[in-house]
C-alpha cells in the first residue's frame, strides 16, 4: 500500500461540501415554495404574515399580530396542511420512483408501473360512484387503500415463483394488472348515472391535494415518515442492486427477501398516497432521474435529495395548479406532465 | 483461509448440473477451475457464493460450513467478482469500491475513516487509486475489472472468487488481471477460459467435465495431451516459452 494513495482517495472534501450546499439550497426551497404556496390565493396574505402566522400558532405569543382572523383561518385551517401534505407526497412519490428503479432494475419504474396505484384508483371510483353504503360505509382513502392491497397481494402472487420475486416478472404482472384495473374502474365510471360524480371522479384521479385537512393527515404523515425512514436506511442494499443481483447476493444482502420487503414498503406508501391524493403522475419517475444528475447513483446521497426534490417540486406544482387558470384548480398530473415531460427530455437530450 | 467443497451436487430447474464435485483452496492459492461450455464450472462457483443451492455436499471455510451462516457472514468469508456486472453503472470508482464495505455495516452505521481507508488500500492494489473520482461507467474493460477486484478486496474476505475474470478483454488486459490476481496473495478460486493462462498463473488446477472434477493438481501435472482431447475434444500440442508450460490446438482429425 502506497501513502500516495491513501492521500489521493479518501473523503473527496470537494463533492461533500457540494452535497450538503445542495442539501441545505433544497431545504431553504422547501421553505420558500411552502411560504409562497401559503401566501398565494384568493386570499392573498404576505410572506411575513404566514411566516408569523404559523410561528404563532407553534409558539404562541412570539410573534406580534399584524393578519386579520380571517387571514389566519385560510392559512392555519386550509392552506398549511394542503402545503404539508404536497411536501410529504412530493417526497414519498420521488423516493418510491427511485427504489422502484433500483428494485425491477428499469429506469422507466415508478410508483405506477406496478398496479398499486390503479388498484386504489379503482376502490376510490367503486365508492365514489356507487356512494358509500356499498361497501359497508368505507370512506374514500380506506376503500383506495383496499384497493392498493388488492392489487398488491395479486401482483405478489403473480410474480413470484417459489418464494421469488424476479424484476422481469414484477413489471409484467404490474403492467397487466394496471390495465385490468384501469378497465374495470372505466367500466364502473361509464355505467355512472351521474355525471357530475364522473366528473369529480376524473378529477380525483388525476391527482389533487384539495382534500388536505388537519384531522386526516396524521396517518399519512406516520406512514410516510415511517416508510421513507425505512427505505432511507437502505442506501447500501439498493445500491448492491442496482449492480446486478449476482453482486448484490455476493455482499450479503439476502436479494428475494431484500426486494419482497421492498415491493411491501413501497406499496403500502403508494396505497397511502393515492388514498390522500388520487393519482399524481410523473413525479416518481421524473426526479429520481434529476437527482441522479446532480449527485449521481449513490442512494446515500440520491435518496435524501429525491426526497427533498420531491417535495419542492409537488409544492409549487400545487401552486401552480392553484393559480394558473384560478378560481379553477387543475389536476396535479396536468401540471406534472406539462412542467416535467419537456424537462425531462431536455434532460435526456443534454445527457446524450 | 481454506476452501473446502466435497461431494457437492447442484440442480438447476430439477436437471442436474454439478454432480459430486470435490475440490479445495488452500492459504493464499490460487486454483483455477476449468472445463468446457456448459461442464457446470461456473454452476459450482456460483453455489459457492450462495447465488444456487446445493442438493447434496458440503461447503465450508474454514471448517464453518457456508450454507448455514448468515448471509452478511458469509459474505464476509467470501467475496466475488460475478461475470455480469452492468456495464454503465451511474456510481464512481470510488463509490462501487464501498460496496465492499456493506457485508460490514448495519442499517444504520455510517462510513467510516477505516471504509475509507480499507478501500483506498484496495484501489491501490489494484493500481487504480488515480481513479477514485472517475466514473465507473467511462473506464475501459481492464479497468472495471480492476475496480470490480478491488471491491472485492475492500470486503476484506479471506477467499476470492472469480468467475471468468479476462472474458472480454484484450489480451494485454487479460495478462494484466492475471497478474494482478496472482499477486494479490489471497486465496483465490477463479474459473477460466484460457487453458495456457491457466496453466501459467494458477498453483493449481480443476478440470470439469459433465458435472464432475475430472482431474486436480498442478499445471504441469494436470495438463496433458490427452486429458485436453478427452475432455475439451481438441488436439493439443505442448510448446514451452520461456521456461513456462503452452499448448497450440487443433481441431481433431
Amino acid at each position: 500500500m502506497s501513502t500516495e494513495a491513501l492521500t489521493a482517495v479518501p473523503p473527496t472534501g470537494r463533492r461533500r461540501t457540494g452535497f450538503s450546499l445542495l442539501v441545505l439550497g433544497l431545504v431553504a426551497a422547501i421553505v420558500v415554495a411552502t411560504l409562497l404556496s401559503v401566501g398565494i390565493g384568493a386570499v392573498p396574505v404576505g410572506v411575513a404574515e404566514c411566516w408569523g402566522i404559523i410561528v404563532n400558532r407553534l409558539i404562541p405569543g412570539t410573534v406580534e399580530q399584524t393578519w386579520t382572523a380571517a387571514q389566519e383561518q385560510i392559512v392555519w385551517t386550509y392552506r398549511l396542511p394542503r402545503a404539508l401534505l404536497a411536501l410529504l407526497v412530493g417526497a414519498g412519490l420521488a423516493v418510491v420512483g427511485a427504489v422502484l428503479q433500483a428494485v425491477v432494475r428499469n429506469p422507466l419504474a415508478d410508483p405506477f408501473l406496478l398496479g398499486v396505484s390503479s388498484g386504489a384508483s379503482f376502490g376510490a371510483v367503486v365508492v365514489l360512484i356507487a356512494g358509500p353504503t356499498v361497501l359497508g360505509g368505507l370512506s374514500l382513502p380506506t376503500a383506495a387503500f383496499l384497493g392498493a392491497l388488492l392489487a398488491l397481494a395479486l401482483v405478489y402472487a403473480l410474480a413470484q415463483r417459489s418464494g421469488r420475486l424476479t424484476p422481469a416478472r414484477l413489471v409484467l404482472a404490474g403492467v397487466a394488472l394496471a390495465y385490468l384495473f384501469q378497465a374495470l374502474y372505466s367500466f364502473v365510471l361509464q355505467q355512472a348515472q351521474s355525471g357530475r360524480a364522473a366528473q369529480q371522479v376524473l378529477f380525483w384521479l388525476m391527482g389533487s391535494l384539495g382534500g388536505a385537512r388537519w384531522e386526516n393527515l396524521p396517518l399519512p404523515a406516520a406512514v410516510m415518515i415511517i416508510g421513507l425512514g425505512l427505505l432511507l436506511v437502505q442506501h447500501r442494499g439498493l445500491n448492491a442492486l442496482t449492480a446486478g443481483e449476482e453482486t448484490a447476493l455476493s455482499l450479503g444482502i439476502p436479494v428475494h427477501l431484500f426486494r419482497a420487503q421492498l415491493f411491501v414498503i413501497t406499496s403500502l406508501l403508494v396505497g397511502v398516497m393515492v388514498a390522500a391524493t388520487g393519482a399524481i403522475a410523473f413525479v416518481g419517475l421524473i426526479v429520481p432521474h434529476v437527482a441522479r444528475m446532480l449527485v449521481g447513483a449513490d442512494h446515500r446521497r440520491m435518496l435524501p435529495v429525491t426526497a427533498l426534490l420531491g417535495a419542492v417540486f409537488l409544492q409549487l406544482v400545487d401552486l401552480a395548479a392553484r393559480t394558473i387558470s384560478a378560481p379553477q384548480e387543475l389536476a396535479l398530473s396536468i401540471v406534472t406532465a406539462v412542467l416535467g415531460v419537456p424537462f425531462f427530455l431536455w434532460l435526456l437530450r443534454r445527457r446524450a | 483461509m481454506k476452501l473446502t467443497v466435497s461431494g457437492v451436487r447442484v440442480a438447476l430447474d430439477g436437471r442436474p448440473i454439478v454432480q459430486g464435485a470435490d475440490l479445495e483452496v488452500g492459504e493464499r492459492e490460487l486454483v483455477g477451475l476449468i472445463g468446457p461450455n456448459g461442464c457446470g464450472k461456473s454452476t459450482l462457483l456460483r453455489s459457492v457464493y450462495r447465488a444456487l443451492r446445493p442438493t447434496a455436499g458440503l461447503i465450508a471455510v474454514d471448517g464453518d460450513e457456508l450454507t448455514r451462516l448468515p448471509s452478511r457472514e458469509a459474505a464476509r468469508r467470501v467475496a466475488v467478482v460475478p461475470q455480469e456486472t452492468p456495464d454503465d453503472l451511474d456510481f464512481t470508482v470510488s463509490e462501487v469500491v464501498h460496496m465492499g464495505r456493506t457485508p460490514h455495516k448495519r442499517a444504520l452505521d455510517r462510513t467510516t475513516r477505516d471504509d475509507d481507508r480499507i478501500c483506498a488500500d484496495a484501489l491501490a492494489r489494484t493500481g487504480m487509486a488515480h481513479a477514485a473520482d472517475r466514473r465507473y461507467a467511462v473506464l475501459s474493460g481492464g479497468e472495471k475489472q480492476r475496480v470490480l477486484i478491488a471491491r472485492a478486496l475492500a470486503q476484506r474476505s479471506g477467499l476470492l472468487l472469480l468467475d471468468e475474470p479476462t472474458s472480454h478483454l484484450d489480451i494485454r488486459h487479460q495478462l494484466e488481471v492475471l497478474h494482478l490476481v496472482r499477486e494479490l496473495d489471497v486465496s483465490t478460486l477463479a474459473v477460466l477460459h484460457d487453458l495456457n493462462q491457466a496453466a501459467a498463473y494458477c498453483d493449481r488446477l480443476y478440470v470439469m467435465s459433465a458435472g464432475r472434477i475430472v482431474a486436480g493438481g498442478p499445471p504441469g501435472e494436470v495438463l496433458t495431451a490427452e486429458l485436453i482431447e478427452e475432455v475439451f475434444g481438441v488436439r493439443a500440442a505442448p510448446v514451452r516459452m520461456n521456461g513456462s508450460l503452452g499448448f497450440v490446438f487443433d481441431r481433431l482429425p
